[in-house]
């Protein structure tokens, strides 16, 4: 093995044979395999000749700034397009303060806190994220993260099934779920041997009457969400939780934690489990990158998945956090833990509580009023256009709703597209259109052009 | 080492003193909502949370994140997690205003995402010796779950699902790979270590059969032991009808050495967070995309990214796909930064890597007066403290301005300290890394029953954390006793 | 380290007390067990009325880092749980022969049941 020296100036940059995140010099290196009494690095390696590789990847090194610029050009391929998406997926304004503060290395290059000790500040930054989402939600618990509100949703099923006194096998779902939620569901359903059905809503919202009909005792859990994926609130969740308990099922809403700080919190209706995508704060459209939100009633608390931080004390009488509860999990109870989440979203529940914090309770409550405000107003706006209904629904809406266009949704999306807007598609005439105070300024542009696509 | 970690410590009104107090015990606001516009039934009657000015958020978060240990404090070396140095230009790549776009923008909108997507694709199948990746599971345990999706769909191709039940994990194995496969609906067979460290061929002979969907298996394993009879074990496995799975927490160990499609390997999963550097975040996010050889790419997570004829990327539903394990496309963010680090190593940096992970473990653990059992080991070691608690060895370590290891596991290891230098430690923080384990084994089990003297916060006691749960700062000061 | 082991009591292989002084049996676990667990600070019980059958895993003990399986050493009914170890999980650790006792049980006392001094043999 010949190594390149880094630092040295005579030795320019080789980029071909060593990392440049591995420190040791060529001296290091001599003097570490004298000490093991080893003549080369590669003798270390306890490779059977049968299975060893001695190819190559075809990966050419590349300086720094080549990477960077590759990658600028590449990412500049991504079309210049204003978006008016939403669907689970929100891009709110991220203050920059939620940056520089998330990305200190003492985060951001911290692993998972076994030793609380010496991981006070990221312990404390999750309690007070678990704190808000009790807040939000009006629930007694919440954990510190799941992958995404579709993980979430499939881990609030087992949860479900698991806390039943006696065995079910169906889980309840809108049918206008978004269809991958839906499937990421049935792959966690799945395993434990449920299946997932889905219920019928009328004008936008859930059909209580089809649902008494659909609902028996071998469902576990009813899932409603609100706002709904086509954007509007959901009225009837008080019915639907009623419902539920009758069944000795469980509830599980989906929300997020913008909505969530103007709509009737979930306690309060009725829900036992809500779950949904958090990082709408924290993080910018960011590929559909989310945050799982996971809260419980108190009843539930030994069956939670994922981590929990929780407060004690130290041997000096100081309060201290810590991770607690950890014999739900895998690395405790193995084929027997609550789930087999390891890895989570810590650092997106920095973030998100970080955004929670800038904005305050004020500021958080201004953003969800306008969620209602320009949603309403756009769909307004649209209505007025000669070839559009909107909102299709007539239910009050959060962000986004549906518009029905006179000509077929994928000539309209696509020659919106055209036009520098994207939109959903999501019937054969209808339209779905997201609205943030990252795109109002955007939505003159839009209606000039749904105007022009719909002449 | 003299070591001293930042607190910040203030007396509450109780006169109590506190670490940086809670955000809900500074300045908090309680909002009603008077003027929206929808039913009163619809809204809630109040909002409470914390409301500090920005320069009071900043000084919070920089107080905090100044009680944590990180990587760029020192070193990190706990086993399994490969803690190493997480370059910075990665972050800057993730912050790239071109690439924070909707998932749900049509592909032709999306062309660079998407061949930046199909990009790693390449590169970690060709890492892996796997026909291609798929990059949607969001963290290594979710990579677990999702291959086993992809082991069941192909048995049930095979109208042998409803035989094949059963998962074999070696018992050294991580705890996520018994979790997935309970997950996935099987059953788990527990394969004891033989006596030097490895899967005991015998006894998995016995292990396998009609019965059997898969073997996983980490290598090299949790012990840092390459499984040499790895051929035949897979030999045994592909006779039995079986799958066999790489976890691929270990990986840092191979680059360039061997891969697991060479080695038999028909399932592998990536933890990026580990081997290609994405920042641990605290416990995440990670990302766990999985390679699959030819015969499995029909059954890979909708949708999967590949090249048009002219060119140009589009996604697609493989034929018999297991559906989907994400709501979106995983992790994006990490499976950029991903790309980024592939990219500025290539092949020599790649390999350079796993060869001075090895030999900084090697260096290490000859510089260590501990017992170290198991050899010829890789990228990481497990040293047994001996006659001492391995968690009180780990605290007697704070104190020394390091990072302890994993403690008291694989179990196969009495009072385990399971060791991962990386290799992003110098000779000289090696030495300081030595230093500390030296110094702790001199302490007394009074001195380590103190300890850690240098934190943020002293011992804290588990115990009543978890038997008085208090979980929000809703429950602080109403179940105190 | 000297574990207390009541004469009185008769013991199990997987370090459970029964006490067959009364009419229905009272099940334990012992003092090894307890300070092998360390802390406990969570304890599952089976429910009144559930029938289980000998070795079959009815109860859970956990303490900070570890979950153990409680094994009925007796086949029958369960008569009798113990509520205040489910908010006082110590009670396992303070006094396993008397206010930290599991569950009671109405059936037979099992053959291979050891006494005092056998169950000491195998502990030390």
């Amino acid at each position: 093995m010949q190594r390149i020296q880094h630092d040295g100036t005579d030795h320019p940059h080789e980029l071909d044979e060593s990392s440049p995140f591995a420190p040791q010099t060529p001296q290091e290196v001599d003097a570490m395999l004298s000490a093991i009494s080893a003549d080369s690095v590669e003798e270390l390696f306890d490779v059977p000749e049968a299975v060893a590789f001695h190819g190559d990847f075809d990966i050419e090194a590349k300086s720094e700034y080549e990477v960077v610029t590759e990658i600028e050009e590449l990412l500049g391929q991504n079309a210049d397009r204003t978006e008016f998406l939403g669907r689970g997926h929100y891009d709110h304004y991220v203050p920059s303060v939620v940056d520089y503060l998330s990305l200190r290395s003492e985060f951001l290059t911290s692993y998972t806190q076994y030793q609380p000790e010496t991981s006070q500040g990221f312990l404390q930054a999750l309690f007070e994220f678990q704190s808000m989402i009790v807040e939000l939600t009006g629930l007694d618990v919440a954990n510190c993260s799941m992958y995404d509100a579709a993980t979430a949703l499939g881990e609030a099923a087992l949860l479900a099934a698991r806390v039943r006194e006696t065995s079910g096998s169906r889980v309840l779902v809108p049918e206008t779920i978004r269809s991958e939620r839906h499937s990421v569901l049935e792959n966690y359903a799945d395993g434990a041997e449920l299946t997932v059905e889905t219920y019928p809503l009328a004008e936008g919202n859930t059909d209580v009457g089809a649902l008494s009909e659909l609902i028996d005792e071998d469902v576990v859990m009813v899932y409603a969400e609100s706002p709904t994926a086509r954007g509007a609130i959901e009225e009837r969740l008080s019915a639907v939780a009623t419902l539920a308990d009758d069944h000795e099922a469980a509830f599980c809403l989906g929300s997020d934690p913008v909505a969530l700080a103007l709509l009737k919190e979930p306690a309060a209706v009725g829900a036992d489990i809500v779950i949904g995508d958090a990082s709408v704060l924290g993080l910018s459209a960011s590929h559909g990158m989310g945050l799982g939100l996971f809260a419980v009633k108190d009843g539930y608390l030994r069956q939670v998945p994922g981590r929990l931080v929780g407060t004690s004390e130290t041997a000096e009488g100081r309060r201290a956090y810590t991770l607690t509860l950890q014999t739900r999990e895998q690395h405790i109870r193995k084929e027997r833990a609550t789930s087999n989440i390891c890895t989570n979203q810590a650092w997106v529940a920095l973030r998100t509580a970080i955004h929670i914090a800038t904005l305050g309770a004020s500021g958080l409550a201004a953003l969800a009023e306008d969620c209602v405000a320009t949603a309403s107003e756009a769909a307004a706006r649209l209505d007025a256009v000669e070839g559009v209904t909107a909102p299709v629904d007539d239910r009050h809406h959060f962000r986004e709703f549906v518009a029905r266009t006179e000509r077929p949704a994928s000539e309209v999306a696509s020659e919106l597209a055209d036009r520098g807007f994207l939109v959903h598609e999501v019937g054969e005439f209808e339209v779905q259109i997201c609205v943030t105070e990252t795109n109002s300024d955007d939505v003159d542009g839009l209606v000039a052009a749904v105007q022009e696509v719909l002449e | 080492m003299n070591y001293q970690q930042a607190t910040w410590t203030r007396e509450t009104d109780t006169g109590e003193p506190v670490n940086e107090p809670l955000l809900s015990e500074k300045r908090t606001q309680t909002v009603t909502y008077d003027d929206v516009d929808l039913p009163d039934e619809l809204v809630r009657d109040e909002l409470t949370l914390p409301e500090p000015a920005e320069p009071e958020v900043a000084r919070h978060y920089t107080r905090l994140s100044q009680m944590n240990y990180s990587v760029e404090h020192g070193p990190y070396p706990l086993g399994s997690c490969t803690m190493k140095y997480n370059p910075k230009f990665i972050e800057d790549v993730a912050a790239l205003e071109d690439g924070a776009i909707h998932p749900d923008r049509p592909d032709e909108y999306a062309q660079g995402t998407l061949g930046i997507l199909h990009g790693l694709q390449e590169y970690l199948a060709e890492i892996g010796g796997m026909e291609t990746a798929t990059l949607q599971p969001p963290a290594g345990a979710a990579g677990e779950f999702t291959g086993l999706l992809v082991a069941r769909a192909y048995h049930q191709s095979n109208d042998e699902d409803d035989q094949r039940r059963e998962v074999i994990v070696p018992a050294s194995a991580h705890g996520t790979n018994f979790a997935s496969a309970a997950m996935a609906g099987y059953d788990v067979v527990e394969l004891p270590s033989d006596e030097d460290g490895r899967v005991p061929v015998d006894a998995l002979e016995e292990a396998v059969g009609d019965s059997t969907a898969a073997l996983m298996l980490t290598n090299p394993n949790t012990l840092g032991l390459f499984e040499r009879d790895i051929a035949d074990i897979a030999d045994i496995v592909h006779d039995a009808g079986g799958l066999l799975y790489y976890d691929g927490a270990n990986l840092n160990a191979l680059l360039g050495r061997a891969r697991p499609g060479d080695m038999g390997f028909d399932i592998m999963h990536y933890n990026v967070h580990k081997t290609f550097a994405s920042p641990h975040g605290g416990g995440g996010p990670g990302a766990g995309p999985i390679g699959v050889v030819d015969e499995l790419t029909e059954f890979l997570p909708d949708p999967h990214v590949r090249e048009t004829e002219d060119g140009s990327f589009e996604l697609y539903e493989p034929a018999e796909s297991i559906g989907k394990v994400h709501g979106f496309y995983g992790n994006w963010l990490v499976l950029l930064k991903t790309y980024a680090y592939i990219s500025r190593l290539g092949d020599g940096g790649l390999k350079d890597t796993s060869a001075m992970a090895v030999l900084n473990a090697n260096y290490l653990a000859s510089q260590i007066d501990l017992d170290i059992t198991y050899g010829p080991f890789h990228h990481e070691f497990v040293a047994s403290a001996g006659d001492v608690d391995a968690a009180e060895f780990a605290k007697g370590m704070l104190d020394e301005g390091v990072h302890p290891p994993t403690t008291k596991w694989p179990e196969i290891v009495d009072e385990a300290l399971m060791t991962e230098p990386t290799e992003a430690l110098s000779k000289e923080q090696l030495d300081v890394l030595a230093a500390a384990f030296t110094a702790t084994n001199r302490k007394t089990s009074d001195e380590l029953a103190d300890a850690p003297t240098t934190t943020a916060a002293a011992r804290i006691d588990q115990t009543s954390a978890a038997r008085n749960p208090r979980l929000s700062w809703q429950d602080v000061g109403e179940n105190d006793e | 380290m000297t574990h207390e082991t009541p004469d009185d009591l008769l013991y199990t292989d997987s370090h459970e007390w029964i006490d067959d002084r009364e009419d229905t049996l009272r099940i334990g676990i012992t003092d090894f067990a307890q300070d092998e667990l360390g802390d406990v600070v969570f304890v599952e019980l089976p429910s009144e009325g559930d029938s289980l059958e000998s070795g079959a895993a009815c109860a859970v003990v956990e303490s900070i880092k570890a979950v153990s399986d409680i094994y009925t050493p007796v086949s029958g009914t369960v008569t009798a749980t113990n509520e205040a170890i489910l908010d006082q999980p110590e009670l396992l650790n303070t006094d396993p022969y008397g206010d930290g006792w599991l569950f009671e049980i109405d059936g037979q006392v099992p053959d291979d049941a050891l006494d005092a001094d056998d169950y000491c043999e195998q502990i030390e």
